[in-house]
């Protein structure tokens, strides 16, 4: 049994954000308790051993579930893989994580589901849940086994990168998915606006001479799915919002009842375009980094709600694929074991965000909106927990990295914050910033 | 003043003493350039390599002939059979060059930031000789040597650039130079090819070329790639020319005697009328010549150590 003395607990499930002492025993959460005795622990613990951690000045709250991934298996396993992938979750604070579909071969049918799932299992750290593709072989023209690939542990269904161009067919996506119950997530590009872009379209992107992406690019597709999803009654998940459009498009669908949830990238809350360099292919990422005001308009609609979770993104790529001029690098940012550090320091620390928010966003709406396990610490929830230092501070480095990828833009730099114990239905996985 | 940069790679963050020198450099290596027998021991025993990944005839000539001038040895990578054409990355090939330890490496690529790429790289020099659609600094250099060469301080000057400025590294490159020596500068084209964002760069911007013509001193036409009419960027060559071909008639709108340049290769009847091309005012000859000269002067500053062609 573990016993979490002192520590500050975070649960918006059940609306905690206070000292608290917590109970784990067979995998799950035992009790929540504001003070607790020695006597009482070890009459609850009937005989099993007690490991007792002073909490003082550290954080408890539920893991993480991140719903918007890339683990690259299969087919690009020099990238990265779901042993890799998993164990940098769990380093990084992240309990649980949705696989986009778009490996390859893409994973548009039960076998291909079936396979990400059990291989999630074998290497047992982050739990890790499939995303099916729409359409067979994410070519937008016929729709994939939605019912069967749910019945193998698919939780959703993305062409993610290959934005569904043609709106029938996102219609006929988001009324068949209704079969499911499960979410349609739109990658929210319109191929021909973004083009051959690299970057946002404004005064940097014009200055280096780097193609740009316009910002309608994003907010015309989500201007359509919104109405899409309105008319059809069907669910929606936007993925990686950017554009301030965007965000005030969203907040007005939901003013009318929509079913929609979005989610917004830490990259996106952090960085902007005025900081990308004409050769630093490390905030080269897709949708591009928008400008100071987009940034803003993201941390409002996080702040109110229109935007309800954050994700990663996580996005690994080789060292040589990113070791290339700037339009022949591929867009992506890996920040799997960085993020939740970063949003700490960047947002939490200059008080942009609250952590109780942060925590909201991260776990516990992804886990009501994809019907997920974890998100919680009620008694008797699966016991996926970080418990998070914030005086904690490494140097992000690659020997200490344990994704394969390497491109993360915090790179030789220093975070402060991090998750120094994470568990996973209740097993501790990682230990002072070591995955087990 | 001892020359201090490994490589020139973009006019945007050069300083105008620098700019100064080279244009010096220049006129001093352009007297060389002009003597029959144009031949110096300076960089006997140097090597210099043209790595160019884009068709160019004048560019690369210019640097090689440059090069030669000097007493460099000049190779030329011909990408489409060399190790590229299989797939090499320019990381590999940088560290190939690397190896072969040239002194010095030209640079042109279809990607903007590639000549930035190689220069972190090397301990050689590089130089790049145009990147994408960012910069082509030593095209700005040359038009700025021939400016002075025919109005000699170009302080308070007037400077018209008309065409395809978004997807031009010589507008942007020509921009920076040229607002840092004081010069007013002026983008004209089509809102689709002078977007508003241009404006990041300091500089006037107009749709209009009859506005935009009064006053100025210098008007410089960019070569219009044919292939952005099927990209849907303007309808036809026919309204493009109407709109922003320079004929002498809309010449005679600057309301003085304006020099008239263009970086080539010509759409003669695009950009730019035959009788414009080939008149008095128009130096895009004269360009070439020069472009020579600051290769040469750039090649010199980088390479030369303590040699003294400059007195």
């Amino acid at each position: 049994m573990w016993w979490l003395k002192d520590v500050w607990v975070i649960d918006p499930s059940q609306k905690i954000s206070s000292p608290q002492n917590v109970l784990v025993q067979g995998g799950q959460v035992m009790e929540i308790s504001p003070s607790l005795t020695e006597e009482e622990v070890l009459a609850k613990a009937q005989g099993e051993s007690v490991e007792t951690i002073n909490g003082k000045g550290k954080f408890l709250f539920p893991g993480l579930i991140d719903v918007h991934t890339h683990l690259r298996e299969p087919g690009q396993e020099d990238k990265e893989d779901i042993l890799s992938g998993s164990r940098a979750a769990v380093r990084g604070g992240i309990t649980a994580i949705m696989a986009m579909a778009n490996t390859v071969p893409v994973i548009d049918n039960r076998s291909l589901v079936e396979f990400v799932r059990l291989q999630g299992e074998r290497a047992n750290y982050a739990r890790v849940y499939p995303i099916g593709t729409v359409t067979k072989g994410m070519q937008g023209v016929e729709l994939v086994e939605m019912a069967d690939m749910k019945e193998g542990g698919a939780v959703a269904f993305s062409d993610d990168g290959k934005n569904i161009q043609n709106a029938e067919m996102m219609r006929l996506a988001l009324e068949y998915a209704k079969l499911t119950g499960l979410p349609i997530i739109s990658h929210c590009e319109d191929k021909e606006l973004s083009g051959e872009g690299l970057m946002r379209r404004g005064i940097p992107s014009t200055r280096m001479g780097l193609r740009g992406i316009p910002a309608s690019a994003e907010s015309v597709i989500v201007a359509r799915d919104l109405l899409l999803v309105e008319e059809t009654k069907g669910k929606l998940h936007l993925a990686h919002i950017s554009t301030k459009e965007s965000v005030e498009l969203i907040r007005r669908a939901k003013a009318r009842g929509v079913d929609v949830t979005a989610e917004v990238n830490p990259h996106h809350l952090i960085f902007c375009d005025e900081e990308i360099t004409i050769t630093n292919t490390d905030l080269k990422v897709n949708p591009p980094l928008g400008m100071p005001a987009d940034r803003e308009a993201l941390i409002e609609g996080l702040r109110d709600g229109t935007l309800d979770i954050i994700a990663t993104d996580h996005a690994p790529h080789t060292q040589a694929e990113k070791a290339r001029p700037f339009a022949e690098a591929p867009f992506g940012i890996a920040s799997l074991e960085t993020a939740l550090s970063a949003v700490w320091q960047h947002l939490v620390v200059p008080r942009r965000l609250s952590l109780d928010r942060v925590i909201e966003a991260w776990s516990y709406a992804p886990a009501k909106r994809f019907g997920l396990r974890g998100g919680t610490l009620k008694p008797g929830a699966p016991a996926d927990m970080v418990l998070f230092d914030p005086d904690f501070a490494e140097i992000i480095e690659p020997a200490t990295l344990v994704s394969k990828a390497r491109n993360t833009p915090f790179l030789g730099k220093t975070l402060q914050g991090f998750p120094v114990m994470v568990w996973v239905n209740g097993r501790l996985v990682q230990r002072n910033r070591t995955v087990l | 003043m001892k020359w201090q940069r490994k490589d020139i790679l973009a006019i945007e963050d050069m300083s105008v003493d620098e700019i100064q020198q080279i244009l010096h450099t220049a006129k001093v290596m352009k007297e060389i350039l002009m003597r029959p027998i144009k031949k110096l021991p300076t960089l006997k025993g140097k090597s210099v390599v043209n790595l160019f990944y884009e068709a160019s005839t004048r560019t690369r000539t210019s640097f090689e002939m440059a090069g030669k001038v000097l007493g460099a040895d000049t190779t030329s990578i011909a990408v489409a059979q060399s190790s590229v054409s299989k797939g090499e990355s320019l990381l590999d090939t940088a560290k190939t060059i690397q190896a072969m330890r040239a002194d010095l490496v030209i640079i042109r690529h279809p990607s903007s930031g590639s000549a930035k790429f190689l220069a972190d790289i090397l301990k050689a020099g590089v130089i790049n000789a145009g990147d994408g659609q960012h910069e082509h600094p030593t095209q700005a250099l040359l038009d700025i040597f021939t400016m002075q060469e025919r109005l000699g301080d170009l302080e308070g000057k007037k400077v018209v650039i008309v065409g395809d400025v978004l997807h031009s590294r010589v507008a942007r490159s020509n921009a920076w130079c040229l607002q840092k020596m004081g010069v007013d500068v002026t983008f004209v084209g089509p809102p689709t090819l002078v977007p508003v964002e241009l404006e990041g760069l300091g500089v006037k911007l107009t749709h209009n070329l009859d506005d935009a013509l009064p006053g100025a001193d210098i008007v410089m036409a960019l070569r219009l790639q044919l292939e952005r009419q099927k990209s849907g960027l303007f309808p036809s060559l026919r309204e493009y020319s109407h709109l922003y071909g320079l004929t002498v008639d809309r010449l005679k709108k600057t309301g003085k005697q304006s020099i008239v340049l263009h970086p080539g290769p010509m759409n003669r009847g695009v950009e730019i009328s035959d009788d414009v091309a080939d008149s008095v005012d128009a130096l895009i000859e004269r360009q070439v010549t020069n472009g020579v000269a600051i290769r040469m002067a750039l090649i010199y500053l980088l390479i030369g150590g303590s040699s003294n062609v400059v007195a």
